[in-house]
């Protein structure tokens, strides 16, 4: 090959590379970004004075007076809106009864439309749903709801050959000349008055409980449960899985026992993590009974005997690149094989096995089949240390999903479940970094 | 020196590890008499919303208490019970005939607790024109003997069947109610909880679905079946032809005093058939 060949086909490879690290870093950017900016509106957004009504009232966050005064300025503005329809009210017995009975059920769907965006009328008795309590406490599901005010979504059914087309009809055509019209123009005008919007960096948003099926506050439950998985499952992961490698890599030699039980572990790495979940919840619960229920200590073990193969298989490599003149030396000074493997190759090691550990701790903290029949509820509290020998907890990869998937008003509560999703990636990103830079420190304190 | 020092950290583990072991049995054994401050609620998706809003309403009152409720699937609430993992399996179906033997010879002793009734409402995507269908062609849809909504009235689109996954109460109601031991075509699309249904139904417009009452808001569009539409005053009184009780199921009848006896009789009290009102269910205690 001629050489200018040669270079040319080097050129073209280290290319390729550079290539490829723009591809992935284009992908990092375009799976992150979203997450990022529709996270943060679990954290920052417009908060109504409902927000601040329901803080001061269910957890005396706020300042009293201040909270009180945009109340009472607040109830001053939409004090006209209730008029209208009590005078409305009023009208409608003078009229026909046929008339009477269409405009009703009309009325009835503008004042549901209006509690949900302002919490119920004033003189009305308070519901017992938290989610009825208050009006939007979000700027943007209040806008959302103001359309759903001002419009309702006809169907124009008159193509035969298709679906029908949708249609946006004022509210207010319902309602021409009669006292109720100026209504719409002045929710219209005035709901930035009546909601009193302002940018609110709500960070507790991690550290509240979630109320009302998530409808109002945040996601320490699930947070707190996720740290108890991840932490426990390495507690338990990591020194059963650093002896295994010890004694894989020192002690065993050749067998066909320990091929076995090599293959036995590579393979254990490749099975797919529902069937660790169904395993847990039948060994570990149904049969073992570590706890009578589902319970953060079984989830724990179930994502420990997920991620010991990954455990096992990398700190049995790192052990096997320490030096053997390192443990020849050890050896010929005198020191036993226990005290060697202990004081000379685990340290040396040590950098190579906390690699393995960061790597399944990631694993642990994001997986959900193994916790959905062991660990993972989409409801309860958040747990004392002790409590999680026994008792189930919210997760984060499974409130997620549950989220997604079965909650009855998901529409209403996405911000929710993009910050779960936001915390979870930035958890995950966290422990990361912490063991990254443990790792390095300790690099560097071997070598010099 | 160095292997005793060794020894002394393993004897120390295993010596707190069986102290603990020890503690959370001494835990247990207290609770038992005072009624267990943890209540383990697993079951259906459907029942799942009132299990929640009950869970929370308790805990608001009693902050001593941790409910947890998952939602699972009715199937997966029985074999919780009967495995003894959970203290309340919801259920949007009635036990099986198996499912009561399986637990009986586990010691378990099934007890229903009637919470709510639900009607199934038929969903379609709004902008569908068709407005009501007999059982008899809800039937065939998913027979497969209609396949096209140009045959009950609507435009030529091919239907896209949404059904739920076999482990369902809602899939036992309907496979009981409408199909009359009748195969669901395979050509349908199985998912795997109630909103789950209504998303797919409210992003496809040639779609069928069924799902709970309390699942059913103004993005889908429910069906009149045989004339009659879904709502609370039609599932009460009968006229609505698909409708069901929805249970909690507890191994016996909870001691009276219990918490979970409170809990599972939560919809015996205003407030609770205010929750389940609100919700969307129909409250059974309406007089």
């Amino acid at each position: 090959m001629r050489l200018s060949t040669r270079k040319l086909l080097d050129r073209s490879f280290s290319g390729l590379g550079v290539f490829a690290i723009l591809l992935m870093v284009g992908a990092l950017l375009v799976l992150l970004a979203p997450i990022a900016a529709r996270g943060s509106r679990a954290f920052v957004f417009r908060a109504t004075v409902e927000h601040r009504q329901f803080m001061l009232e269910e957890s005396g966050r706020g300042d009293h007076d201040a909270i009180d005064a945009e109340i009472r300025a607040a109830a001053e503005v939409r004090r006209k809106a209730y008029d209208m329809i009590a005078r409305f009210e009023e009208e409608l017995e003078a009229a026909g009864r046929s008339e009477r009975r269409e405009l009703r059920r009309s009325l009835r769907e503008v004042k549901d439309h209006l509690a949900g965006l302002l919490g119920p009328a004033p003189g009305n008795a308070r519901p017992v749903l938290l989610r009825d309590q208050y009006g939007q406490t979000r700027w943007d599901r209040a806008l959302v709801g103001l359309g759903d005010f001002l419009y309702v979504t006809e169907y124009d059914y008159s193509d035969p050959s298709g679906m029908g087309r949708p249609l946006l009809v004022p509210r207010v055509d319902g309602f021409r000349g009669t006292s109720l019209e100026p209504l719409f123009a002045y929710v219209e005008q005035n709901l930035e008055r009546m909601l009193r919007p302002r940018l609110t960096f709500y960070w507790r948003f991690l550290f509240d409980e979630g109320r009302d099926a998530h409808f109002f506050g945040g996601i320490w439950p699930a947070v707190l449960g996720t740290l108890y998985l991840t932490i426990g499952t390495m507690l338990i992961a990591a020194p059963v899985g650093i002896a295994s490698a010890v004694y894989l890599a020192e002690f065993a030699g050749e067998g066909w026992l320990i091929s076995l039980i090599r293959t036995c572990i590579g393979t254990l790495a490749g099975v797919p993590s529902i069937v660790f979940g169904l395993f847990g919840l039948a060994f570990f619960i149904n049969t073992l009974g570590v706890s009578d229920s589902k319970s953060v200590l079984a989830g724990c073990l179930t994502l420990a005997v997920l991620v010991l193969p990954t455990v096992i298989r990398a700190s049995e490599e790192a052990i096997l690149a320490v030096p053997k003149t390192y443990k020849e030396a050890s050896l010929s000074l005198g020191a036993g094989q226990g005290s060697t493997v202990l004081r000379v190759i685990l340290p040396a090691a040590l950098p190579g096995i906390l690699t393995s550990v960061i790597i399944s701790m990631g694993r642990a903290a994001g997986e959900t089949a193994p916790i959905i029949f062991t660990a993972a509820v989409s409801l309860g509290r958040p747990l004392s240390l002790r409590q999680t020998l026994s008792q189930p907890t919210p997760a984060l990869p499974w409130n997620i999903y549950n989220l997604c998937t079965e909650h009855e008003a998901v529409d209403q509560i996405r911000h929710v479940q993009y910050g779960m999703v936001l915390t979870l990636v930035l958890l995950v990103l966290l422990l990361n970094l912490a063991a990254i830079l443990l790792r390095a420190r300790l690099a560097r304190r071997l070598a010099g | 020196m160095k292997r005793s020092t060794l020894r002394t950290v393993i004897l120390l583990a295993v010596a707190s590890a069986f102290a603990l072991a020890v503690q959370t049995r001494g835990v247990h054994a207290q609770e038992s008499t005072a009624g267990s401050t943890k209540i383990v609620v697993d079951g259906s998706t459907t029942v799942g919303p009132i299990a929640k809003a009950f869970a929370e309403h308790y805990m608001g009152l009693h902050p001593e208490v941790n409910i947890t409720v998952s939602e699972s699937g009715s199937g997966n609430g029985a074999k919780s019970l009967i495995n003894g993992v959970c203290d309340v399996a919801d259920m949007s179906r009635f036990m099986k005939e198996r499912e009561f033997k399986a637990a009986v010879e586990k010691g378990v002793m099934p007890v229903a607790h009637v919470v709510a009734m639900d009607g199934l409402p038929i969903i379609v995507h709004p902008s569908n024109p068709v407005k009501a269908l007999t059982v008899q062609q809800v039937r065939d849809i998913y027979t497969g003997k209609i396949t096209n909504w140009r045959e009950v009235g609507g435009p030529n689109v091919r239907i896209v069947k949404i059904s739920r996954d076999t482990n369902s109460g809602t899939y036992e109601t309907f496979a009981k109610l409408i199909m009359k031991k009748e195969k669901i075509a395979p050509d349908t699309e199985h998912v795997g909880s109630n909103g789950a249904v209504r998303q797919r139904v409210q992003s496809t417009p040639a779609a069928i679905g069924y799902a709970g009452l309390g699942f059913v808001d103004r993005t889908v569009k429910a069906l009149g079946i045989n004339g009659v539409y879904p709502d609370r005053e039609s599932v009460r009184s009968g006229r609505y032809p698909i409708a069901r009780p929805l249970f909690m199921f507890t191994d016996g009848y909870p001691a009276l005093g219990t918490r979970l006896h409170a809990f599972v009789t939560l919809h015996l009290s205003p407030k609770g058939q205010e929750i389940i009102e609100d919700i969307g269910f129909v409250p059974v205690t309406d007089y």
